[in-house]
């Protein structure tokens, strides 16, 4: 008895024990996030979100455009990211500093080919975002599911934007492509350049359609989707008009991989002006102060600003925070660190011809530095750092050397051998000349390039309030304004002088003239909207952009050298001069043609042979 | 695969580390050294090196003399189709006498075509098999042609006075500049010759050839401020703007000056 006793304990537990365990296998892995657990909640919507709008191509404060260091993680080198570079707090290595608005850290137009950027990666994380959330309509409602898609099409139409500025047509891919698919479907065809930009205009417009009209700082809302869409379809516009004039000839331009037909470009204008005038009376443009300097300072610096339509922000506990501060300004006014990229006088002179020669040819003497920034237009110097200006308690003492006497022009002086010149000039800040400083504590050396080379410093974005123990690495954290009011008036102003509507233009000029504290233009041509742009636009990563699209960089940058504003302290009157000399590193700028387009990158021409042809004369 | 087995070998060496017994580390890691060294012969590169060549000649079709090149202008686009139907473009550049040679290059069949001169542009390729000694030349027709080059030296300033004439007229570029490259080598020309007598003494033209005047077909450059007792070489460029912005080169004449 005792043993069939066992046997039924032992049978049942047995049956217990594999009925309960069963029930318990049938369950979904743990250690797997699954689509319903992302998509099915605000939260896990929105950490998906920042994934993408993190890897956005936006040109901030960090962008490489030559792709920057390599970078090493955990023994995996990755080269030439570009928006998120090794070393990220050089940001003195900006696209200024090939064009002319600055110079710097490059020996030349280092940047033309590109770094391969190639954000397919995120494109697919957009699909996939498409894809997935209308299966989650009764957890999200159907409102935040349509607001959440116009989202996701703006932000496809800002990766897809990155890309055809750089290399034209590219893949349009609009579906989650299967791994397992064969290699004929993955290897997907290059579409045509206009089919490209034509597909971000539409993205942009469901953007528009679905997004609703505010959001939070950072995140897209329809009006950043109309103001990127008139961007867009401006280089479109031009594309299509200077494009057909000035080219290289190549396979990829014959198939239309490359280029857009000129009878299109008022098709993109009119698309450009419309999308402009959507914005108005949504945003204005930053006029809270009446000093008008420290208004403009302020634009860039303070939050909540009704000018501000989409930022990208940075903090110091995030590990996310910028240098901006401490490589712009001399290490005389930061704590650690230098800096390399410098405003050019050509720069300067679009605002105005500086009064620094008399009638006669002899240059101005100045009782101090200083005096010459007197009755500059208020933009001008918000936007550089001029010598004899001040920043946290420190003057920007620049001084290019001494003369210890000095007789004749300004134009004669500067044509001489530097051999034959009587000034006196040094790379050491110690140097001293009679008892006198030769040069100042911020320039301009001889040697190295941590001090300015043009006599200017970058002011636009600087925070003047940090004290100088704090401006450092990694620790600035203002936000880089990706799209602000100003420029959509610059792109409203520009479609509508290339449509001939020029009373528009000049009003959206004015509009801005006005709050720059400049004086109002009377007519409205397409030079002048376009000096506009370069000056209002200056250091935020567009001039590059515009010398390309306006298809004249081969012609601005043909044997290049800038100039500099070198003051010199002459000893005997006690007086300063300033000189119109070539910036003192005498780089040379050169764009070849067909750096219009960039290369389409190499590995990936190696994947996928239906990439080419690639672009003309690569 | 080199890297492969160096980082194994070494995560061995660490691994064996820990053991105290010297003898049994070193015999663990000839052990291991043989393995490897065992593993990394059995695969034999079975290509040929490259050990095939290509030369020729630049000809210019006006004079059917050497094609004047410049560094940085001339190149001589190869493309390995016997390799890949994509291929990545090689390029030979041509050398300052108007010839161009390459001596290691893989044997196949290579589509040839040069690109980047101030010539007519080439669009049929040359499709042909390259081995040792292969070669075969160019005849390009010039954009413009500089003819009547004198030159003139008083003191210290040369004058250098040249007339400009175009083979084909007709859809010509736009003729940007003119101007000389001065150089203390016989390597000379854009890129190579010194700004201040170089550069900054360029004339802008800006015009299509069939609008220039006779007198603007006859140039005259004047190169001020040479050093005394020093020997210079110059020549002449005309700047086309064509894809790639190249120039039309003159011979090069040598300089002394007194």
């Amino acid at each position: 008895m005792k043993s069939i006793h066992k046997i039924i304990i032992a049978i049942s537990i047995c049956v217990g024990a594999s009925i309960t365990s069963c029930q318990k296998l049938n369950i979904a892995p743990t250690n797997i996030i699954t689509p319903d657990i992302i998509f099915s909640s605000e939260a896990g919507v929105n950490a998906y979100l920042a994934n993408i709008y993190r890897a956005l191509p936006i040109e901030d404060f960090k962008y490489r455009p030559d792709g920057g260091d390599d970078i090493n993680i955990n023994g995996v080198n990755y080269s030439h990211p570009g928006f998120n570079p090794g070393n990220p707090w050089m940001n003195f290595y900006c696209s200024g500093a090939v064009t002319g608005e600055m110079v710097g850290p490059f020996g030349g137009m280092d940047i033309g080919g590109g770094f391969g950027f190639w954000p397919y990666g995120s494109i697919r994380d957009v699909n996939y975002l498409i894809e997935q959330l209308p299966n989650h309509k009764a957890q999200l409602t159907e409102a935040r599911v349509n607001a959440l898609l116009g989202e996701a099409h703006f932000l496809r139409a800002y990766f897809y934007f990155g890309l055809v500025k750089r290399y034209g047509g590219v893949p349009i891919i609009t579906k989650v492509q299967d791994p397992a698919a064969p290699l004929s479907e993955l290897q997907v065809h290059r579409d045509k350049e206009q089919a490209t930009w034509d597909f971000i205009g539409a993205e942009l417009d469901l953007g528009y359609q679905m997004m609703p009209e505010t959001s939070i700082p950072g995140k897209a809302n329809r009006y950043v989707a109309a103001a990127l869409k008139s961007r867009a379809m401006l280089y479109a516009g031009c594309i299509a008009k200077y494009g057909s004039v000035n080219f290289v000839d190549g396979e990829a331009r014959s198939a239309g991989y490359v280029g857009i037909g000129a009878d299109k470009a008022n098709g993109y204008f009119t698309a450009a002006f419309d999308a402009a005038k959507l914005l108005e009376g949504h945003y204005s443009l930053y006029n809270a102060n009446a000093d008008k300097v420290q208004n403009y300072v302020d634009l860039f610096l303070k939050s909540g600003s009704p000018e501000n339509i989409f930022i990208k922000q940075y903090s110091i506990n995030s590990g996310t925070a910028h240098s901006w501060d401490d490589t712009f300004s001399p290490r005389y006014m930061t704590a650690n660190a230098l800096s390399r990229s410098y405003p050019t006088l050509d720069l300067v002179q679009r605002f105005t011809t500086l009064q620094i020669t008399n009638v006669d040819g002899t240059p101005k003497r100045f009782d101090n530095l200083v005096d010459l920034t007197a009755g500059l237009e208020p933009r001008l110097l918000a936007t550089v750092y001029f010598p004899g200006s001040t920043l946290r308690g420190l003057m920007f003492d620049t001084q290019r050397g001494i003369y210890p006497s000095f007789s004749g022009t300004a134009a004669a002086e500067v044509a001489k051998q530097p051999s034959q010149r009587s000034y006196i000039i040094s790379g050491d800040v110690n140097t001293l000349y009679q008892g006198k400083r030769v040069i100042g504590f911020t320039g301009i050396s001889t040697s190295g390039d941590e001090l300015t080379r043009t006599g200017f410093y970058v002011r636009k974005y600087i925070d003047y309030n940090k004290p100088k123990s704090t401006v450092d690495l990694y620790k600035s954290e203002q936000p880089w304004i990706d799209l602000r009011y100003a420029e959509v008036l610059l792109n409203r102003a520009e479609a509508a002088a290339e449509l001939g509507n020029t009373g528009d233009a000049l009003t959206c000029i004015n509009q801005i003239r006005s709050r720059a504290g400049a004086t109002s233009v009377n007519n409205a041509t397409i030079d002048v909207v376009r000096n506009e742009r370069c000056m209002e636009l200056a250091f935020e990563n567009h001039y590059y952009w515009d010398l390309k699209r306006w298809r004249i960089a081969d012609v601005v940058l043909d044997n290049a050298r800038f100039k500099g504003l070198m003051p010199y302290y002459v000893f005997n009157e006690n007086k300063y001069i300033f000189l119109n000399e070539t910036e003192t590193f005498g780089r040379n700028y050169n764009f070849e043609k067909k750096y219009y387009y960039e290369p389409i990158p190499g590995g990936e021409l190696g994947k996928n042979p239906n990439l080419y042809p690639n672009n003309p004369n690569y | 695969m080199a890297k492969t087995l160096t980082c194994t070998l070494i995560i061995l060496i660490i691994k064996n580390l820990k053991f105290k017994d010297m003898k049994k580390l070193m015999s663990r890691v000839l052990l291991g050294v043989c393995m490897l060294a065992s593993a990394a012969c059995t695969k034999i590169d079975n290509y040929g090196g490259p050990n095939a060549s290509f030369q020729g000649r630049l000809i210019d079709a006006t004079t059917h003399a050497n094609f004047e090149t410049s560094q940085n202008s001339i190149q001589v686009q190869l493309e390995q189709i016997s390799w890949s139907a994509t291929p990545t473009p090689q390029f030979i550049p041509s050398k300052s006498d108007g010839t161009f040679e390459d001596t290691k290059l893989f044997k196949g069949t290579y589509r040839i075509i040069p690109k980047g001169g101030a010539f007519w542009p080439v669009y049929d390729s040359v499709k042909m098999e390259i081995t040792q000694g292969s070669s075969h030349d160019f005849e390009l027709t010039p954009y413009v042609v500089i003819k009547n080059l004198t030159h003139e030296l008083v003191g210290t300033t040369l004058t250098l006075k040249y007339d400009i004439d175009a083979p084909v007229v007709a859809g010509l570029p736009t003729i940007i500049d003119t101007q000389p490259y001065v150089n203390t080598t016989k390597l000379v020309g854009a890129g190579a010759s010194i700004r201040d007598y170089s550069e900054t003494r360029a004339v802008a033209i800006n015009k299509e050839f069939i609008d220039l005047t006779p007198g603007e077909k006859s140039i005259t450059l004047t190169i001020p401020n040479l050093i005394s007792g020093r020997k210079f070489f110059a020549r002449v460029g005309v700047r086309l703007n064509d894809s790639f912005k190249s120039s039309n080169f003159s011979e090069v004449i040598e300089i002394d000056v007194p």
